[in-house]
């Protein structure tokens, strides 16, 4: 009888955890991206939340998602920034690379420039500079002022 | 011929004036971010620089023959300056190149402007004054199976005081072997001036 309990739990539960599941999950990570461990990510908003850096203020500018991938070993990350007014907007970013530990794992790459258009969508692609750049964070600050 | 002492004094006070007006006008230097966003003249600068090698560089370790792990051995060639301007195309090779020995996933043979130097110290290693135990053999430099090449165009349009300069940065990368491209990317880059 026990043996019979068994081999109807045990499945079930696999099927269970298997459907509940994100199967890109792994420790230290969440929807695919890193996190460093960090336990208050538990929405899409937190997880772009730890991952923005506003050098001031930057009014009308979102960042509405963000999207992790591994290839070949190296990280590629796509954030999507919206601008909210009716006006061109001009900001800069960079990305800030951190290694396993939290460690700077890169060198300060350069500011960009980047123009958005009104009520519009950008996408910002990159991808790790090296295999110990293993987490990272977007930094953006206003060039309008 | 002596000069009285009121106007020696008056002398001595026209000079102490005249350089402290001087001081006042002097320039003041300061450090600046030599990564910052710097719009200072529409011709090439830093920036475009540093995007330019950035970007070539992300989008070169993404290619299969370099994302493969092989450790593919490249060399550097020429980056033809096409554009109206001068520009230090050297300067953006190797701004490429170090960010991608630092990715560690390519390495760099001696190209054309190191070689000299290269033979030079393989030489000098055969004199009498070195170790042959120890002094480097000839013939076992190791040849490249990629080679780096690119250009830089522009196209600049100026009316009613407005100045826009178009650049476009191409760079690909050739397999020696049996010529195929590898690999290219290209960078675009777009200032306007207008005059207010």
């Amino acid at each position: 009888m026990k043996l019979l309990v068994l081999a109807v739990f045990i499945p079930a539960s696999l099927i269970v955890a298997g459907c509940g599941g994100n199967k890109y999950e792994r420790p230290g990570y969440a929807y695919n991206c890193p996190t460093g461990n960090d336990k208050k990510i538990k929405s899409k908003e937190d997880l772009i939340k730890a991952k923005l850096e506003v050098a001031g203020s930057l009014p009308d500018i979102d960042v509405v998602d963000l999207r992790c991938s591994d290839r070949a070993t190296l990280l590629r990350i796509d954030m999507d920034l919206k601008n909210e007014s009716k006006d061109v907007r001009r900001i800069a970013y960079r990305f800030r690379w951190l290694d396993k530990e939290g460690m700077r794992a890169w060198e300060d790459e350069s500011w960009k420039p980047l123009l958005i258009y009104g009520k519009t969508l950008q996408t910002l692609t990159t991808m790790s500079p090296s295999q110990e750049a293993t987490d990272f964070r977007l930094v953006i600050m206003d060039q309008d002022k | 011929m002596t000069q009285s002492l009121p106007i020696r004094l008056a002398g001595a006070f026209a000079i102490c004036v005249a350089v402290g007006l001087s001081g006042c006008a002097s320039e003041k230097t300061k450090y600046g971010d030599a990564r910052g966003v710097e719009t200072v003249t529409n011709q090439f600068g830093s920036t475009d620089l540093q995007m330019i090698a950035e970007s070539m560089t992300r989008s070169m370790v993404n290619a299969p023959v370099v994302a493969a792990g092989n450790l593919p051995v490249m060399t550097v060639q020429e980056v033809k300056n096409k554009t109206s301007e001068y520009i230090d195309t050297r300067a953006i090779t190797d701004s490429i190149r170090v960010e991608l020995q630092k990715s560690g996933r390519v390495r760099f043979a001696a190209d054309a402007a190191a070689m000299d130097q290269q033979i030079e110290e393989l030489k000098r290693q055969q004199s009498d004054y070195y170790d042959p135990k120890k002094s480097t053999e000839i013939g076992k430099m190791v040849g490249a199976s990629y080679r780096l090449e690119g250009n830089i165009s522009s196209i600049v349009k100026e009316a009613k005081g407005v100045k826009d300069i178009y650049y476009k940065f191409n760079l690909q990368l050739w397999n020696i072997q049996n010529g195929l491209l590898e690999w290219t990317d290209e960078k675009e880059i777009r200032k306007t001036t207008s005059k207010t």
